[in-house]
């Protein structure tokens, strides 16, 4: 009985999709994925948030007043732009003050005093201040330790690690400045001097000049990668889940007097799939609606671009890796007789998948080469390791066509198979068929 | 003597009933829903059906009956289409079976085969849909069989909460939801109580009296006796005897007595007249010799004991059974 329905295709289509989305535990997830990972992200910026909003004072200790100062400045000036930069938007009223606050005293994270007289006793006494909790911290500018660039800093807590890059790379900036100015060189000068460079890398993309977009290749790149890695090993399971369980019920009996077993298996793998992708559609929707006042801002400020034909590929590549997994799922769950047995080939069925994502760095760094563009016809890597080289550079249209091509062909061939296997392993239950025995089936299948 | 029960002739008896049904078909009579011939299905090594045929005509109840592991079910997955057999033809309502068949069938596997998360009315509705039903004629008629079978209550439940005896008649009402022509059970009264089988019996008869024709296997032949018309019989994937139920039994012939007595049962011992006997303490029943009179049987009895009954009987289908595979075996 060879012809299929795709009325009965879409029927259990229907029934799959419909018994999933309905379930308590898919509403539960859908709602409560979102809340953990926005919980993960949201409690630490919120606590990093409530340390630095605590005003630090900190004690610069150095015979050279002049130098104490220049260090105070630094200090002050650097956690004010820090600032603005954590809080955009907040910084507006702020930063028109911004020169006036800097006379200022105080700054909003730290109060910083200067101590001109660096003896052991007044550091016996700072210490004293530091365990008492009066200040937070003191800096040992003596003038040996400057001259050997070895300066100690005190403190209550032990320093993070972004405070202490932060502070050593203040501190290299003051000795700068100073001996700027021990050299005769003015304030402004000495700003000229050690003004950073920026650069802007052009990338020419068909003989039209395109700004080269690192970080919105990146985003893009990642996204697909994880939210690839993320269906398939969620809904994959899932999709075997479900084969496996028809088959233990029995159902299938019933279903096989009705519809084939092509029919059944194109029917599961698109219900469960779609049950997926709804669930990544809410999360993804969520989501942006969360970060889509910052994504406008930085795609308007040009941080941030990604290509037409990027997302296009990103939609068919992601589609395509997932079904294309989800039906390895299948085909397993249509062998397996338990879950437990399904756990031990999990990481073999993945396998590929982490072999696509290890070689995308040699893959990112020669989108043209030879080695890249074989690896990324491979059904199996194809969904990253060619969407990867559109992102980077577009291969070819011939290559895209016939690596989607290659994609589809093998997802169909798997299905096929796997009703196969499906037909035959459900109605003899009981044991793991031997590979041998599988052989055997999709040659009687065949008949 | 009778000899119907040899395999040989039991395939003769379907060829023959095939052969009359081409020329019935030509006459412009009903034709069967349902021949096979020899069909045959190898598992490995193992040889689950071998060489069967078999006959259904339309509007009678089929007994398909054996031994567990005789190979009922996989006849009657090759029937249905869920497996193909290695060998042989399946025909269905005339025609070699094929996809479209399927629409005019129900099938009732043997172990539940239903969602278990799945509210009842929802997969009635689906598989009645699967059979090319529109949605609204599968919830109204769904509705209908529940109402007739006392489900009505729980239609908007899961499957899992309901007993196994109304997940049997769920699954019942999932195999002629559609109004098959032709419906397909396994072992439909395994593990039911009297007072569902009871309903299920009469659900069955409704649809006998509808002109549907019924299929179903079981290891109980008591059952078999009680509800069919023709039988086949099969052993070790083989066809012991098939047929029409009461030819069947008309050819093993009136060689059992039940006598009811008191006194001595000395008659019992006499190797001339009884082949053997089974003492069921009410009454025992006698198994008669080879060639024994009944009549000479009865002057044994009564000339030790005083009996209060004297029955000649046609053999049970049991009975028959273990002739004939003991025949078969031979």
């Amino acid at each position: 009985m060879p012809s299929t329905s795709l009325g009965n295709i879409w029927l259990i289509i229907k029934r799959e999709y419909l018994e999933r989305v309905r379930q308590r535990s898919f509403i539960v997830l859908t709602v409560l994925l979102p809340a953990i990972v926005g919980g993960a992200f949201f409690i630490p910026a919120k606590l990093s948030r409530m340390k630095s909003s605590k005003t630090q004072h900190l004690v610069v200790v150095t015979s050279d007043q002049k130098f104490g100062e220049i260090v105070r400045q630094q200090l002050l000036s650097s956690a004010k732009t820090d600032d603005e930069k954590a809080g955009a938007d907040k910084s507006k009223e702020n930063s028109g003050d911004k020169d006036s606050d800097d006379d200022n005293k105080s700054s909003n994270n730290y109060t910083i005093d200067v101590d001109s007289t660096p003896s052991d006793g007044e550091r016996a006494a700072l210490q004293d201040r530091v365990s008492s909790g009066a200040i937070d911290g003191y800096l040992w500018l003596s003038d040996d330790a400057v001259a050997a660039r070895k300066i100690t800093y005190e403190g209550q807590a032990s320093s993070g690690f972004m405070e202490k890059s932060w502070l050593s790379g203040q501190l290299d900036r003051a000795i700068l400045l100073r001996e700027l100015a021990q050299r005769g060189v003015s304030g402004d000068q000495a700003e000229v001097l050690l003004k950073p460079v920026k650069l802007e890398v052009v990338q020419l993309k068909g003989g039209h000049e395109t700004k080269a977009n690192d970080k919105g290749m990146f985003f893009a790149i990642l996204i697909m990668v994880m939210l690839l890695y993320m269906a398939v090993i969620f809904y994959g399971v899932s999709v075997m889940r479900a084969v496996l369980e028809e088959k233990n019920s029995r159902v299938m009996e019933v279903l096989l007097s009705s519809a084939t077993s092509t029919e059944l298996m194109a029917g599961k793998l698109i219900g469960v799939g779609a049950v997926g992708l709804t669930q990544i559609g809410i999360w993804i929707t969520m989501a942006s609606v969360y970060a889509l006042p910052a994504l406008a801002a930085s795609a308007s400020a040009g941080e941030i671009h990604i290509a037409p034909l990027t997302l296009v590929a990103f939609a068919l590549f992601f589609l395509l890796g997932y079904l294309l997994y989800s039906s390895v799922y299948a085909a397993v769950g249509a062998v397996i007789t338990s879950e437990q047995e399904g756990q031990q080939l999990q990481f073999i069925i993945l396998l590929p998948l982490i072999l696509a994502v290890f070689m995308m760095g040699p893959v990112m760094r020669a989108p043209d080469s030879t080695v890249a563009m074989w690896t990324s016809m491979v059904p199996f890597f194809s969904p990253i390791l060619m969407y990867v080289r559109i992102a980077i550079q577009p291969p070819p249209a011939w290559q895209i066509a016939l690596s989607l091509l290659l994609l589809v062909a093998t997802i169909a061939g798997i299905l096929v198979l796997c009703a196969r296997i499906y037909r035959i392993g459900i109605l003899m239950y009981g044991k793991r068929p031997t590979l041998p025995e599988i052989m055997k089936w999709l040659k009687y299948a065949n008949r | 003597m009778c000899s119907t029960g040899s395999i040989s002739e039991s395939r003769g008896i379907a060829a023959g009933r095939a052969d009359a049904h081409r020329r019935s078909s030509i006459l412009g009579l009903p034709v069967n829903t349902v021949e096979l011939n020899k069909i045959r299905k190898s598992y490995d090594e193992f040889v689950a059906v071998d060489d069967l045929s078999l006959v259904i005509r339309p509007g009678e109840v089929y007994g398909l009956l054996g031994p567990n592991g005789a190979g009922k079910t996989s006849t009657l997955r090759m029937m249905i289409g869920i497996t193909v057999p290695d060998s042989g033809m399946v025909s269905m309502f005339g025609e070699p079976l094929r996809r479209a068949h399927t629409q005019r069938l129900g099938y009732l596997p043997e172990e539940r085969g239903l969602y278990k998360k799945m509210k009842v009315l929802d997969q009635l509705v689906f598989l009645g849909e699967l059979k090319g039903l529109s949605g609204h004629d599968a919830a109204r008629r769904a509705g209908q069989w529940c109402e007739r079978l006392g489900l009505k209550e729980w239609t908007g439940k899961k499957v899992e909460e309901l007993s196994k005896g109304m997940q049997q008649k769920a699954q019942f009402i999932g195999a002629v939801v559609h109004d098959p022509q032709f419906v397909v059970m396994d072992e439909p009264f395994s593990g039911l109580d009297p007072a569902s089988a009871m309903v299920l019996k009469d659900a069955f008869l409704e649809l006998k009296n509808a002109g549907k024709t019924l299929l179903f296997s079981t290891h109980r032949m008591d059952t078999a006796e009680r509800l069919c018309d023709s039988i086949c019989l099969i052993n070790h994937g083989r066809a012991v005897l098939e047929g029409d139920l009461g030819k069947i039994r008309a050819g093993y012939g009136k060689r059992n007595v039940q006598i009811k007595y008191e006194g001595d049962a000395r008659f019992l011992d006499d190797p001339k007249l009884v082949q053997s006997f089974n003492d069921y303490g009410n009454y025992v029943e006698v198994r008669l010799a080879a060639g024994a009179d009944p009549q000479d049987l009865l002057r044994a009895a009564t000339s030790s004991a005083r009996l209060s009954k004297f029955e000649l009987m046609e053999p049970s289908l049991e009975e028959i059974f273990i002739e004939a595979v003991g025949k078969a075996n031979a």
